[in-house]
């Protein structure tokens, strides 16, 4: 039977597997283990299957995921999220509409510590959504604006997905989280915007707060050194060349600890809680990589990201388009799959038709698809695909942020939430445009950074 | 996060749990070194081994997560497909991937255990502590056979109940 088609028949039953709810890891497991032996035999599987699950658990290039997923854990059970909201309040929250720009803001200070976005919509929700119902914020936008400011823990780094897309394509990570920094700010600054425009339009539904004493303004502003001091340690320790991702994490989880046990909120059953959260996505995520391991050997001996790649080079579609209809199947598939699956299975087969496009691995910016070099495209590609397999978290049917905050605010019907996320995805869509068409606000940074 | 099971299926819940904060304290303890090497590398001189030490702890944590993720189901499933089956559909969606889980944690426990038995036949060691790698594997098979137990749970209750636990 030829190679392709047994790759095609897997992929089919893949997706099979993975629509009669098998755990998506133990499907990509079961197809990858399954395609080797039947392309190989059996005895070539067994034999790696001694070494290849430590090999890949052990790769120090993911010990960085734990601990920032560690952090992440903490950071929701120290009190670090209340300072950032009350700063942000007392900054915006005379605003129309200030309280819930002041979410996203505190949104975006929590994704600086944490890299998950499930875990900043739900630690920030818990905060934010009292405050908002207080001042009479209308259901739709409040849970609109935390549902999208959730999305801001991934897109602003440390950022778990980030990561794992480095290793994928073998990207400095350095570089990947200068690069997401503009992006990251643009995000923001399109989220309150977005705020602004639907108060403009219904004023009702964003009251404007009171004016904040100068004391409780100097309190709260002085309240966010804590985070300040540990991002600049953290990220800003990374930026420099300071040190390796791994260390910093490291010395993040710590300052995040330290912080909790001098402000009290640290206890053994704290901790304990804050192990198991680590254990059940960290045991997810690293399934999820060793059956993607399993996949991409796989597909790569059956030569279907190959031929994918000379398909779409034979068909003489211009870069550009094929860029696009890339990121138009991330946003659709973002409707059914979980955003790291997304980006462990789509990645491989994408990627190699980008280089292919863009003239080669070692391609210069001169004469090159897409008038950049490859490394460069790497970076941009990644940030591209960043953003648009995180829209999945606020889109129907999954829209797992939405759910999280609809879980919290029991009052307001999804739908209402659904509705009120609309404006922010279309402020991302918006950003994807500006993104794609001056890639220069991505690879600025890194850039500037490496000299 | 008491799963609420008894008998049988709850001391294996209890050590289960307790694997993974004892993983979890693994971790602790990864973060623990490379916290010392960054101060050292300041102060004195880096933590010796620590980029070894931080591969084989994050490693025998993350196995140490596993069974703890198929017992309290956080493998991510996409349940889309499925919103409208009745739970007797469900219910035999959940026991095959319990059984997909049983088979996966038997063979790559057989295979891991004869994956110890080569490293330590060769006597493979890390570069710098000189560290015997076969030694990470014991942990990492406790966890594989954690695993197998957490499975058939799952397996024995998907197959009793008409949905399967969930206790987060």
């Amino acid at each position: 039977m030829d190679p392709i088609l047994i790759g095609l028949a897997g992929l089919a039953l893949l997706l099979a597997l993975i629509a009669i709810r098998m755990p998506i890891a133990l499907a990509m497991i079961v197809v990858g283990g399954g395609g080797v032996m039947l392309l190989n035999g059996p005895a070539l599987v067994l034999s790696q299957l001694k070494t290849l699950a430590y090999g890949q658990f052990s790769f120090h290039g993911l010990s960085v995921v734990p601990m920032f997923i560690l952090m992440g854990a903490l950071s929701a059970k120290t009190g670090l999220s209340t300072a950032l909201f009350r700063a942000a309040n007392a900054w915006l929250g005379w605003l129309r509409g200030g309280t819930a720009m002041a979410a996203i803001a505190a949104c975006a200070g929590f994704g600086s510590v944490c890299g998950s976005s499930l875990a900043t919509a739900s630690t920030m929700g818990r905060i934010a959504l009292p405050e908002l119902r207080r001042y009479n914020y209308s259901g739709a936008l409040a849970t609109g604006s935390l549902a999208a400011g959730g999305v801001l823990g991934i897109l602003i780094p440390p950022s778990v997905v980030l990561i794992i897309y480095a290793v994928i394509v073998e990207a400095n990570i350095v570089s990947m989280f200068l690069a997401a920094m503009v992006p990251g700010l643009l995000a923001v600054i399109l989220f309150i915007l977005t705020i602004a425009a639907y108060v403009l339009v219904v004023p009702s539904a964003g009251p404007r707060g009171s004016a904040t004493e100068r004391s409780e303004f100097i309190a709260a502003t002085l309240g966010i050194l804590p985070v300040l001091v540990i991002f600049g340690l953290v990220l800003g320790g990374i930026y420099a060349g300071y040190y390796n991702p791994t260390p910093a994490a490291s010395v993040g989880v710590f300052l995040v600890l330290l912080y909790g046990l001098l402000r009290r909120q640290i206890s053994a059953g704290v901790l304990a809680a804050v192990i198991k959260e680590t254990a059940g996505s960290t045991g997810m995520i690293y399934l999820i990589l060793f059956g993607a391991e399993l996949m991409k050997i796989f597909l790569s001996r059956a030569g279907l990201p190959q031929a994918t790649a000379g398909f779409v080079i034979d068909s003489g579609m211009q870069p550009m388009l094929v860029m696009i209809l890339l990121l138009v199947a991330l946003i659709a598939l973002g409707c059914l799959l979980d955003s790291l699956s997304m980006i462990l299975l789509i990645v491989p087969f994408f990627w190699p038709v980008l280089v292919e496009t863009n003239g080669g691995l070692y391609q210069g910016s001169e004469g090159s698809g897409f008038g950049m070099s490859t490394e460069d495209l790497k970076i941009w590609f990644g940030i591209l695909a960043l953003i648009v397999v995180e829209l999945g978290l606020i889109t129907p049917p999954v829209g797992l942020n939405v759910f999280v905050i609809s879980a919290l605010a029991k009052d307001v019907p999804m739908i209402e939430t659904f509705r009120g996320v609309a404006p922010f995805f279309v402020a991302e869509l918006l950003r994807v445009c500006v993104i794609l068409l001056f890639p220069a606000l991505t690879l600025w940074l890194p850039h500037l950074l490496s000299g | 996060m008491n799963s609420g099971r008894a008998g049988l299926a709850g001391a294996v819940g209890l050590v289960v749990d307790r694997w993974a904060v004892a993983g979890g304290l693994v971790l602790m303890l990864v973060v623990g070194v490379n916290v010392l090497s960054v101060i050292g590398n300041i102060l004195w001189k880096p933590f010796p081994g620590d980029f070894e030490l931080t591969e084989m702890g994050v490693a025998i944590a993350a196995f140490s997560f596993l069974p703890f993720c198929q017992l309290h189901g956080t493998n991510v499933t996409a349940d889309i497909f499925t919103s409208r089956a009745s739970p007797r559909w469900i219910s035999i969606f959940g026991s095959l991937a319990s059984f997909v889980a049983l088979m996966f944690a038997g063979l790559l426990l057989w295979r891991m255990f004869e994956g110890m038995l080569s490293q330590k036949e060769y006597g493979y060691t890390t570069a710098i502590l000189q560290l015997p790698i076969w030694v990470a594997y014991v942990p990492i098979l406790v966890s594989l056979a954690l695993l197998l137990a957490a499975a058939a749970v799952t397996l024995v209750e998907g197959t009793t109940k008409s949905e399967p636990a969930k206790a987060q």
